[in-house]
């Protein structure tokens, strides 16, 4: 290096080592005390690829301030590690439940229909029970909106209603996190998304008793109305509780704060 | 120079001077053979870096930190519901993959082989009846078991930063897991799975814009037939099963790494 430094300056800036031997074919490997460093290679990269150690090295300060200005020292992943106390619990837990398979697939073992027939379509079709949420979103036909703009017909299919109907409601959860930020993790600091959480869960059940209404012993206009008024019966009650609750359980954990600051 | 360098390198002469005993003579033969070969020294040096990288201290409880009065968080319990996803998936696939010995996945006769070889696995099989059931109870616990996951995750709020990323591909994982169970509802090839995919037809056919292609991508053609039942065997025997398998490796590989979100 310092060989080089000395002789040809201009030459050493433009090439780094490496690429003066490929002429004889020797040393295509850089020796040891040759391989630039990252800070080396940081300097003479540009473009995407600077910007990448760039950000890199103010992360890894970031994380270095971070742990110093930290109090709480054992670890620094602000987290439950996976192992070993998550496993053990599960381990445990897991095997009970895993028995439980095997006793209920002793128990109660499935049975198969008639063979496929195209040309005799039975009473009831059904998928398993986990789909008929999706089986009663494609029933939705009632609320697709007709379009006076289009003299009264609709804009899309019933089928293709309920086929949308799926993707909406599937996209929706999949942007939660993006809609629900901040700290707070127990329902009752969020009384709002519980409220949507218990919206959902009941929705679920309604739905898929709305895809079955033909063994559902009920008028079937009754249970298209509980279906949608259900989940909104349920959000608002657990909106409801909780936000009374609040009050009280924020009052507990900032206790300190309270002592320190009574509310008038 | 001789051939046979004598130096520092030999391993042999290394192995005599210390004294092993036989496990540990083979146990360091069998790792020079395959290290000379792979060099997978340096590998495990990269894993244990990996190792020390992952931070595994236990952490100062939850309520410690929080000075929560050691309360115990009562959910907990819940939160073994994804190792109990996954676990129903390993017992799935490997009863799946005896079934798979004896199922053929084909429409003729009458009634169809697909159905033949379900009733030979019911009635002549040995254990075959058990197998079935297993097979079937463990795809609706997991089910079960995902759905009860998601709920976990979404009313303790772990679904915040930084854990959207797995959010998100759990909601792939839900949705793989259901289209697992319609692909395999219908290889029975008996009345409820024919016309179940008649519906999954129907429903491709009104997806908007890419209907025709998606349905002849899936069903094969407008109408059931022989290569329906085909391309839902091949999806659930062979592109689910790697899809779904990498993804929750990946999943879990995330949680791992990000640590299980605590209840503030
Ligand atoms: C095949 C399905 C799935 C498997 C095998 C699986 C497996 C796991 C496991 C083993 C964990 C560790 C924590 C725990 O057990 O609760 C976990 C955490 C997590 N899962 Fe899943 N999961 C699945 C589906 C889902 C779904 C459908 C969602 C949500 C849409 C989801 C979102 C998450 C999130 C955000 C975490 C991190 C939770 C935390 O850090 O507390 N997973 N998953």
């Amino acid at each position: 290096m310092s060989e080089n430094d000395t002789t040809t300056d201009g030459h050493e800036t433009a090439t780094d080592g490496g690429q003066e031997a490929a002429a004889d074919g020797s040393g295509i490997v850089a020796p040891d005390d040759e391989t630039p460093t990252w800070s080396e290679r940081k300097e003479r990269t540009q473009g995407l690829s600077q910007l990448t150690y760039e950000y890199f090295e103010r992360a890894r300060r970031e994380d270095q301030d971070l742990r110093t200005e930290s109090d709480y020292v054992e670890r620094d992943v602000l987290a439950f590690p996976v192992w070993p106390h998550e496993m053990i619990r599960n381990l445990a837990l897991t095997s009970f439940f895993t028995g439980m398979i095997i006793f209920l697939s002793a128990a109660l073992p499935p049975h198969i229909g008639a063979p496929a027939n195209p040309s005799q379509t039975p009473a009831v079709i059904l998928p398993d029970w986990y789909l008929y949420w999706s089986f009663g979103l494609l029933k939705l036909g009632p609320l697709n909106p007709e379009l006076s703009l289009l003299g009264g017909k609709k804009l899309m299919a019933d089928r293709t209603y309920g086929v949308v109907a799926n993707l909406v409601v599937v996209g929706f959860i999949a942007i939660v996190p993006f809609l629900n930020k901040g700290a707070a993790r127990r329902p009752v600091e969020q009384p709002f998304w519980a409220a949507v959480g218990v919206f959902g869960v009941i929705f679920a059940a309604t739905i898929s008793a709305l895809s079955v209404k033909n063994l559902v012993p009920m008028d079937s206009h009754l249970l298209f109305d509980l279906t949608f008024l259900l989940p909104f019966v349920g959000g608002f009650l657990t909106y409801a509780v909780l936000k009374s609750m609040r009050e009280g359980y924020m009052f507990e954990l900032n206790r300190r704060y309270y002592r320190l600051r009574p509310p008038k | 120079m001789s051939l046979e360098r004598k130096d520092e390198h030999d391993h042999e002469g290394w192995m005599k001077e210390r004294d092993l005993t036989p496990v540990e003579t083979v146990y360091l033969t069998t790792l020079m053979w395959l290290d000379k070969r792979l060099r997978i020294v340096d590998y495990l040096e990269l894993l244990e870096d990996l190792y020390y990288k992952i931070n595994m201290q236990m952490p100062k409880s939850h309520t410690e930190q929080y000075n929560l009065d050691n309360k115990f968080w009562y959910w907990y319990p819940l939160y073994a519901l994804g190792s109990f996803s996954t676990i129903a998936y390993v017992v799935a696939a490997i009863s799946g993959a005896l079934l798979g010995f004896y199922y053929s996945p084909a429409t003729t006769g009458d009634p169809s082989a697909a159905y033949n070889s379900i009733t030979f696995i019911m009635t002549d099989l040995r254990f075959g009846f058990f197998l079935r059931s297993l097979h079937r109870w463990s795809a609706q616990v997991m089910v079960a078991a995902v759905f009860l996951h998601m709920l976990r995750v979404y009313f303790t709020g772990a679904y915040k930063e930084p854990r959207e990323l797995n959010w998100i591909i759990g909601i792939v994982l839900i949705s793989l897991t259901m289209v697992f169970g319609y692909t395999g509802y219908l290889l029975p090839w008996d009345q409820l799975a024919f016309w179940a995919g008649q519906i999954g037809v129907e429903m491709a056919l009104s997806v908007p814009l890419a209907g025709e292609w998606v349905a002849q991508l899936l069903f094969g053609g407008f109408t059931l037939s022989q290569s329906t039942l085909q391309r839902m065997y091949i999806l659930h025997v062979f592109f689910l099963p790697f899809i779904t398998t990498a993804l929750i490796a990946i999943h879990v590989g995330i949680v791992w790494m990000q640590g299980i979100a605590e209840p503030h």
